[in-house]
């Protein structure tokens, strides 16, 4: 397995290093190598079965469903950023949030898409453009510098309830 | 008998488009038969979270031609090419497929299909046989390699898209390790990606293909045991962690993909799913591991794994010994813009470091992973206020934006498990634009600015070379008598498998490779032994008992330490006493305290009595997983008194193999199987006691086809 995760690269190419990019851009991430760009065709070419929604799905279930599905994510970025995430806000979620979360975390296939939206390195896409985003972003920027190093324990889900 | 890889997984190929005379899968889908197992645990009603405390676990019953636990690249390639071969075929996952750990891959899948120069599978061999330091099975390594350009063209007939040169071939890049000409002819460019998301490509193509093939998929169910009798595997037991039911799922033949184990050592870089279970699954039906000491370390992340910058500097006042450890991190990638930009490591605590020790550095030229490579590094280092900053330069900048170079440094001190990585000496502008990645996820996990203050970074696991032992063919083996014996109906592959392709150290790239070409070698196994729709064998009625009664105790545990609290003191044990210097006083320290955390096992605590979605209850059973995992790890480096490899102990600095082959071999005595250490560990553990037993088994040198492929005598590796 390549071991390329957590740095991303800067693609050298001679325009940029003539001009340099203003700092308002927001530079290039992701693994450019030397190879031409995705041509996604599997993923256009093969359809995966679409997310659903749970209309019927107990609320409590659902919180503990988002919960368990946090905190076992692809990779290690997400792992701990979602699982914080979820400490934070999942408590304090509307069942409509609840829902645009689910749909936000669940329905990706490619879970670095979802770093890449929560860190804005890209666009998000329209569908997933909405509060639980702007909260993800928000909450990614880590403005009280915090240590986000280990997925927090789970007893915090029990002292509530004390 | 030694027929070539290819010849035979031809004929195997040819066997699959034949349609199956008359055979109609006969077992139907799901026999479903609601049988109450009464287990009476505690009910200690204290926690208030869930509502249903129950002690009843309905299990519903299934039959399958093949089960498949895990669905990461190599979990989903044998379900598929199970199901696409006719078989009725079942794919537990804890997981949604596509949010496996193959997901995080970025790099590639090495192949020897010749697209950018000339190339040969053989000299692929070559690579892979000397980086494994000789631990690897050569008729592995051959079946791999061999079988690999036939392994990328067919996924991507399957619709991966991999990118493609001007001329419409599949574009190949560098990727350390890899060379042409055994060796001898400069960088081969042999690893073919979908441009940085080729894990993500290959679960995507393989998921969707595999639904059209009926695949049942389990998702969110935790497998855990397998069913075992008379030392056939006959299925395996899952809880379904969305209600709480469990699964007793029949098959003739399981296959066990389940990944690695990254999660035993307090910094790694693998997600927190990445927790051994089929690895305990096998050690709990009381067959060996293998090598599960080998674990790769990254060289440098910051604390707890999120890899913060891929730097890897030379030992100080080592350089000639340590060459071995460059080897260990193979295949990182640096992007150009590090090179001609200074930075300045801290180590902190160094102080009997003089500074003639650092004169001694300061002219060194490297050899990274890759034999071709050697840098020129101008080191100056001042010593002030206690700490020593060693600054360093990437001097000529050989390199294409594609490949890699890594170079290591020793952490400092026996408690200062890390060094500072600092870079606020650089004006913040260069910064910005030249490492955006480092400014960013340092600010996003450590709440470091990186132009105020220094990073920390210590190495981080990565990989995990061993796992359960199979033969080329992917089928589980033990070892009994001096022989290698297949299990019956068992079969793995992946990272939770151990080949051995990867020996004593993985080369990068070839992880993904090893994927798909077990995978594909487990389902053409299966195809070749078992036809669709054969009867299932029964187990006992009772069967999976014990798996529901270790269930129930968790669920209800209610002793003084809670699972966070016992796993990260096992993380820590692990990370101070198993780490990438390992030495014996202090590994056998590990082993008494990892003994002892391991009988703490049934001290546990849990907080969640529910049996909806329960995470304290999945990590818990994840815990006891990774408790296995560790105990063989850590008994495993202790018992091997030599380096190899990723193995490397600062007691026993040499490679101990039968010859002393840094001289010529005639004239040698050969040293007796068990006065060297050119051979596979095979760990056992007591679960009860949490005893470890250590038995060895030889490494397989010859090859599948001696003609075709000659045998890599051993020899001392360098690069």
């Amino acid at each position: 397995m390549a071991a390329a995760m957590g740095l991303r690269l800067l693609s050298f190419s001679r325009r940029a290093l003539r001009t340099p990019r203003p700092s308002s851009l927001p530079a290039r991430r992701g693994y450019q190598g030397g190879s031409p760009a995705d041509s996604r065709k599997d993923l256009l070419e093969i359809p995966l079965p679409p997310w659903q929604e749970r209309p019927s799905e107990p609320l409590q279930a659902k919180r503990a469903r988002l919960l368990y599905e946090s905190r076992k994510r692809g990779m290690l970025e997400n792992c701990l950023l979602l699982s914080l995430f979820a400490k934070e806000n999942l408590n304090s979620m509307t069942e409509r949030q609840l829902n645009l979360y689910d749909r936000l975390i669940n329905e990706p296939s490619n879970d670095w898409d979802i770093y890449y939206w929560a860190t804005e390195a890209k666009p998000t896409p329209e569908v997933f453009e909405n509060d639980v985003m702007v909260m993800l972003k928000e909450f990614t920027k880590n403005k009280n510098k915090e240590q986000r190093l280990r997925q927090p324990d789970l007893e915090y889900l029990f002292e509530l309830s004390r | 008998m030694a027929a070539s890889a290819g010849a035979a997984s031809r004929g195997l190929a040819k066997r699959l488009f034949r349609p199956p005379a008359g055979a109609w899968p006969a077992a139907c889908q799901a026999l479903a038969r609601n049988f109450h197992f009464t287990v009476y645990g505690k009910k200690n009603a204290s926690a208030k979270v869930s509502d249903s405390i129950s002690t009843q676990y309905p299990v519903v019953d299934h039959e399958f031609d093949a089960v498949v636990v895990g669905a990461g690249g190599a979990g989903l390639r044998a379900a598929f090419g199970l199901s696409e071969a006719g078989f009725n075929t079942a794919c537990v996952t804890k997981l949604f497929p596509t949010r496996s750990h193959t997901v995080a891959a970025q790099g590639g899948i090495n192949a020897a299909l010749g697209n950018m120069e000339e190339d040969n599978w053989r000299w692929h061999f070559y690579d892979t046989v000397k980086g494994s330091d000789w631990l690897g099975d050569q008729d592995a390594i051959h079946y791999m390699t061999e079988e690999a350009p036939a392994a990328v063209v067919e996924l991507e007939n399957y619709g991966m898209p991999f990118s493609r040169t001007e001329e419409g071939k599949i574009y190949q890049r560098a990727f350390g390790g890899q060379s042409l000409q055994f060796g001898k002819g400069g960088q081969a460019h042999r690893c073919c990606c979908v441009a940085d998301r080729t894990g993500h490509s290959l679960l995507h193509t393989l998921y969707g293909r595999s639904l059209r093939y009926d695949t049942s998929y389990f998702v969110e169910y935790f497998a855990l045991d397998l069913l075992m009798e008379n030392g056939e595997c006959r299925g395996v037991i899952a809880l379904c962690i969305e209600d709480g039911s469990i699964h007793r799922l029949r098959a003739k033949n399981t296959v066990i993909a389940t990944g690695g184990y990254g999660r035993t050592f307090f910094s790694c870089t693998s997600a927190h799913t990445s927790t051994g279970d089929g690895t305990a699954m096998v050690t709990r039906a009381g067959l060996p591991c293998q090598d599960l000491e080998f674990v790769q370390f990254h060289p440098t992340g910051s604390p707890r794994g999120v890899k913060m910058i891929k730097w890897v500097l030379l030992s100080l006042g080592e350089e000639k010994t340590r060459r071995d450890s460059l080897t260990r991190t193979v295949g990182h990638l640096v992007t150009p813009c590090l090179q001609g930009v200074g930075i300045f490591l801290v180590l902190l605590g160094v102080s009997s470091l003089t500074p003639p020790d650092f004169q001694q550095l300061k002219h060194s030229s490297l050899g990274c992973a890759s034999p071709v490579f050697s840098l020129q590094i101008i080191w100056s280092g001042c010593f002030r206020n206690g700490c020593f900053y060693i600054e360093g330069i990437l001097q000529r900048p050989v390199f294409q934006p594609a490949t890699h170079v890594s170079f290591y440094i020793r952490g400092c001190g026996p408690e200062k498990d890390h060094v500072y990585l600092q870079l606020h000496h650089l004006p913040p502008q260069q910064l910005a634009m030249r490492l955006p990645g480092i400014s960013e996820t340092a600010m996003i996990f450590a709440g470091v600015d990186v132009t105020k203050e220094p990073i920390p970074v210590l190495p981080t696991v990565h990989y995990n070379m061993g796992g359960i032992p199979t033969n080329y063919k992917g089928q589980v083996i033990t070892h009994v008598n001096g022989k290698d014996q297949v299990v019956p109906g068992l079969y793995a592959c992946g990272e939770a498998a151990s080949a051995s392709v990867h020996g004593a150290n993985r080369l990068g790239a070839n992880s993904l490779l090893d994927l798909v070409v077990f995978g594909r070698a487990c389902a053409l196994s299966i195809a070749e032994s078992c036809k669709p729709g054969e009867p299932v064998p029964s187990i006992k009625p009772n069967a999976g008992e014990e798996s529901v009664a270790n269930l129930d105790k968790l669920r209800f545990a209610n002793g003084n330490i809670r699972t966070s609290e016992l796993r990260l003191n096992m993380q820590k044990t692990m990370q101070s006493h198993a780490a990438v210097f390992r030495t014996g006083s202090v590994l056998q320290e590990g082993c008494e305290k990892l003994s002892h955390i391991y009988r703490d096992l049934d001290d546990l605590k849990t907080f969640d009595r529910g049996i909806v979605w329960n995470t304290d209850l999945v990590e818990t059973l994840e815990l006891q997983n990774l408790m296995l995992c560790a105990m063989q790890t850590i008994y495993g480096a202790e018992a091997r008194k030599e380096s190899r490899g990723a193995h490397a102990r600062e007691d026993y600095k040499v490679r101990v193999d039968e010859y002393d082959f840094s001289k010529p071999i005639q004239g040698q005595q050969k040293r007796p199987f068990e006065e060297h250490w050119r051979k596979h560990t095979l760990s056992f553990v007591d679960v009860k006691t949490g005893k470890v037993t250590l038995r060895y088994r030889p490494v397989i040198d010859k090859t599948l086809n001696e003609e075709d492929c000659a045998t890599v005598p051993p020899a001392i590796r360098s690069y």
